[in-house]
């Protein structure tokens, strides 16, 4: 049976059409995507090829649900490149048009197709969208969309969580029975923290606003790079003691012993720079992106650890595209949280870092439920079971995923 | 009586002298002084006659027969960088350091100033070489204390509270003082429960400070210096430094890792002290709504005139304590009674309505 025809067929025969398969988290400088792509199918395959192959790859669950099984895909742009995400989005349009059961491929009436979307641009960019893509797009709260993401990936995904100290990256298994309360930490152009006590319970208990945005910001505004990649590329070669004013240049070498600073201690970043002997010309970038970069992440990090000790959490969890996997930010913050908290808390980071907001989007299409889409596990190879974690949601992580990180999973049809 | 020699005479006497006058506070960014000037009495006389002819006229004996000199309490800043210009400027004091005896007595190895905060060690031997002067190290944590509880306790019209542009000065009940949090916004910043006259902890602290305004905002901005660069941050027409003292520097973050110290400490009162605040408008207005903010009302964000020089004062106060010639500063005027039984301190001193523009104090020493 043509699965695809049979949901589209559902979908056309609604006064809203709902794209299950893409949802966007719009931030200040990156829009987040994620979508789901059925095997073997490009997602911008044109509408024969894609129906033919439908009768091999549907499925039918225990409940006789039609099943999708294919992957769930990463993508991201700057949002000042906004028009570069609405065409990679128009050049998708083909699954747009399925779900929205024209089967010639062309664009659906505009006023029947939804994207889920969260972030401020789900506000910001709602016309724009309309006008270029004839899509609305379905506001979901970014608070929300992000736990429901970090809940989902932390809980469902294997090996998303892991610690990272003295240059050792170590996955961290967590029992999703032990999952509550935690410090959700994300951070984006600037910088949330929610304090998360169960499924769909949370509250926003603090945040910064010196966060990636900062970063890229006065970095753009002081090296001249042209990008963040670049920035942060550049500081691995920097040192920021030529910038920062450690406790030793104001002790004279020593160190203040008796409250505990080394003379390594960092007493004033960009201390150093106060000095009229050298204008900016006479820094090296990287080590101005070094600094930075430190000066950022030890904020975050004792920020987030003084809200954790308010709050009693152990354990936060730093989310956010301001990470990247880079090893400098990740120790930095790990080293700070370990310092403030002696050791008591944790910090850990998520391998799908960015994709908190828009997963969480993703995820809330089962909440309208008008033909009730869920992801559900496919394979075995990391069991959990989909009772005791009472989430619809499950996926697992192929041994082979794509450099995006893209997860296998199935959606279910009703 | 010429109480001059015979202070003087005691001092000629002694192994070492101390130079109760002043005291320092060297710091990243900053020099701070304080020193204590005789009434009436510029303190860059060359002319030592004219110093002891003043003296009978001046000096008067307090009830305990104590020697007692009554001036005033003035204040000084350099930059660190231009420490020549601090040397030079204390070069030209030379009178005034051998103020208590005969200017032609011999200096080098008896003459010490109470100096504290990291320069104290940094510059020790630059001052020898140059001024003759040995430091008398100070902690710098204790030193912000000291002045810190020096101020709220015996200075009127120090404290005040800044909410809705509005400032009101606060007078602290000596009684109901602590605990209290000292958030000191210097180069780096430090922060401090203070429990007790001498009692106190540093709790944290954060490398983002007035260091970090002054290095940024310089680097971005071509300004000449700090003070420069403060007064383009008060025009508020430069999209960078507007950046920098909202983002950075305009109590976003100090804020927040303050109240969060208070909170974890269960205290009341923040009291931000450092060069860095410079009664500077939106800073202290952004501290005080985040702090009144975040805490729903319950803590209070408060600011000092002389926030510059906490760690001086206490410097120059904890020349009493070696008593080798028990200098102690007592209250001059009674125009703002202080009790000095209740507060349990040797220090007070009245604000003068005529205080300069340094924010000079009249107060008068004891000497022993």
């Amino acid at each position: 049976m043509d699965h695809l025809a049979h949901v589209s067929n559902l979908r056309s025969s609604q006064s809203q059409t709902q794209i299950s398969h893409l949802a966007l988290d719009i931030g200040g400088s990156l829009i987040k995507l994620v979508y789901f792509c059925r095997y073997d199918d490009s997602c911008r395959d044109d509408g024969d090829e894609l129906r033919s192959q439908n009768d091999s790859l549907c499925s039918k669950s225990d409940n006789n649900q039609p099943v999708l099984e294919g992957r769930l895909h990463f993508a991201k742009f700057e949002t000042s490149k906004i028009n570069d995400c609405l065409d990679f989005l128009r050049s998708m349009k083909l699954c747009l048009g399925v779900n929205s059961g024209s089967h010639d491929g062309t664009a659906p009436p505009s006023d029947k197709i939804f994207i889920k979307a969260t972030g401020g641009g789900a506000y910001k960019f709602a016309d724009l969208f309309k006008e270029k893509l004839g899509v609305s797009l379905d506001k979901e709260d970014e608070m929300e969309c992000l736990v429901t993401g970090a809940n989902f990936l932390l809980k469902a995904v294997h090996q998303e969580a892991f610690t990272y100290l003295d240059g050792q990256k170590e996955f961290v298994q967590i029992d999703p029975n032990d999952l509550y309360p935690y410090l959700l930490v994300n951070i984006g152009s600037g910088v949330s923290m929610i304090k998360v006590d169960g499924d769909g319970k949370f509250e926003r208990v603090s945040g910064t606003s010196l966060g990636g945005g900062t970063f890229w910001g006065l970095g753009r505004l002081l090296t001249k790079c042209k990008n963040f990649d670049e920035l942060l590329e550049l500081s691995h070669q920097g040192n920021n003691r030529i910038v920062d004013m450690l406790v030793g240049d104001i002790y004279g070498g020593t160190d203040y012993a008796k409250i505990g600073l080394s003379s390594t201690t960092i007493a004033s970043s960009f201390g150093k720079a106060i000095s009229d002997s050298k204008e900016l010309e006479d820094y090296q970038p990287e080590d101005v992106s070094r600094s930075l970069l430190r000066m950022i992440s030890n904020n975050i990090g004792q920020i987030s650890y003084l809200n954790a000790l308010r709050f009693g959490l152990k354990r936060i969890f730093f989310a956010g595209f301001f990470i990247r996997g880079h090893a400098y930010t990740m120790d930095t913050i790990s080293v700070a949280v370990n310092f403030w908290s002696k050791g008591e808390a944790k910090a850990m980071f998520l391998r799908h870092e960015g994709f908190l907001g828009a997963l969480g989007a993703f995820m809330s299409y089962e909440k309208q439920c008008l033909d009730g889409l869920m992801v559900h596990k496919m394979q075995q190879k990391f069991p959990i079971s989909a009772s005791s974690a009472g989430d619809n949601i499950y996926c697992s992580l192929s041994s082979n995923s794509d450099e995006n990180g893209s997860i296998e999973c199935t959606v279910y049809g009703t």
